[in-house]
């Protein structure tokens, strides 16, 4: 059997299987003795099967980004992004410097 | 794999640091010189999202530390992004070249890489950020739409609620984090229709009830295919939403001229 995550790689970096149609990808796939549970994620479009076979789990509590809400509490007064701008605003614009 | 024309340098004992981006794809969009990155360093720590792509560093690397344990129930965030400043600092300072691998590009909604960097540098050492494919990224190809047609503002969604910010209609409005929309860092995930009510609310000054919202969520595995939802601004606080997804509001009004500022460049035009 071929390796899941070698697999998922060589479909992520060739241009021909990254958008194949699910059942050409699922023929690509048998041809190279993937596991059932990549074939059955492919069909499914769910990775879930993957997780049930390489053991591992979504962290559920995770972010999906690594940066403190707007308005983190700081430990020591420091914030990621400016609570009070240097100077006012002016009028007739209001810049975002969030991104 | 081709062989390389030429040869790596090394220069032991002196550390050096790393922020690269994984991109948002498994396999898709790791660029070669943050490869070169995570395969060159002594310890590679991993904020991913995915534990399948964390898997996949595993591969290019032998020493792959998750940073994703340091995230808890409860815990403010910005103290697990400290924890992980201070171990990368600790492996810095003790000579290692240390690579931290970040979903999509580093320093797009990450505090760590962009403080880590900071403290390395003010400490004498070479620290740099290789840039990834961010969502941001996805988001235009999926849905097509360019931000420099009509432009395009990005707001952290709790941002709208805790300040006074002015949406321009106009442009596209991408908003990030709407699934945690009113989290005050108490270490919560999501929070609930009650918070999203309160965007809505915002929103609503500025578009109509039944204005389009694209909730998107781009593809981290290359056997999926990005998720793409469209409804109104009336039902965002309704549909479920975690971290994963963001919000696009397209244009709700036209363009419309400067005509001071075409006069005045006609005036400027004639002139030269």
């Amino acid at each position: 059997m071929t390796d899941t995550i070698e697999l998922l790689e060589a479909i992520g970096s060739d241009a021909s299987l990254r958008y194949a149609r699910t059942d050409e990808l699922k023929s690509v796939l048998e041809q190279v003795q993937a596991s059932a549970e990549l074939t059955a994620a492919v069909a499914a479009g769910d990775s879930s099967p993957l997780r049930v076979e390489l053991g591992i789990q979504q962290v559920p509590q995770a972010p999906q980004t690594h940066a403190p809400g707007h308005g983190d509490d700081e430990e020591d007064g420091e914030s990621d992004t400016p609570q009070q701008p240097d100077r006012a605003p002016p009028s007739s614009s209001n810049q975002d410097s969030s991104h | 794999m081709t062989t390389p024309i030429l040869s790596t340098l090394n220069v032991p004992g002196r550390g050096r640091l790393a922020c690269v981006g994984l991109g948002m794809t498994l396999g898709s969009h790791l660029t070669p010189l943050a490869r070169s990155h995570i395969v060159q360093a002594d310890v590679v720590f991993a904020a991913l999202s995915d534990a399948i792509a964390e898997e996949w560093l595993k591969r290019m690397h032998p020493d792959v530390r998750s940073l994703q344990p340091y995230y808890a129930e409860g815990k403010p965030r910005m103290k697990t992004y400290r924890e992980w400043v201070a171990l990368m600092m600790d492996e810095l300072r003790a000579g290692k070249r240390v690579c931290g691998v970040f979903y999509g590009h580093p320093g797009i909604f990450a505090w760590s890489p962009h403080k880590v960097i900071e403290q390395a540098r003010a400490e004498g050492f070479d620290a740099h950020m290789e840039p990834g494919i961010s969502a941001e990224d996805c988001l235009y190809a999926d849905l097509g739409f360019d931000p420099g047609q009509c432009g395009c503002q990005h707001f952290e969604a709790s941002q709208l609620l805790y300040c006074e910010r002015r949406i321009d209609p106009a442009g596209y409005l991408v908003l990030w984090q709407v699934g945690v929309i009113g989290n005050r860092s108490v270490g919560r995930f999501d929070t609930g229709p009650a918070y999203r009510a309160l965007l809505v609310e915002r929103l609503e000054q500025d578009y109509p009830s039944d204005h389009e919202v694209i909730v998107y969520r781009g593809a981290t595995l290359p056997i999926e295919q990005p998720r793409i939802q469209r409804i109104t601004l009336r039902e965002l606080a309704d549909v479920p939403l975690t971290a994963e997804e963001t919000v696009v509001l397209p244009p709700a009004v036209t363009l419309q001229p400067n005509r001071a500022m075409l006069e005045r460049l006609k005036a400027l035009d004639m002139a030269t």
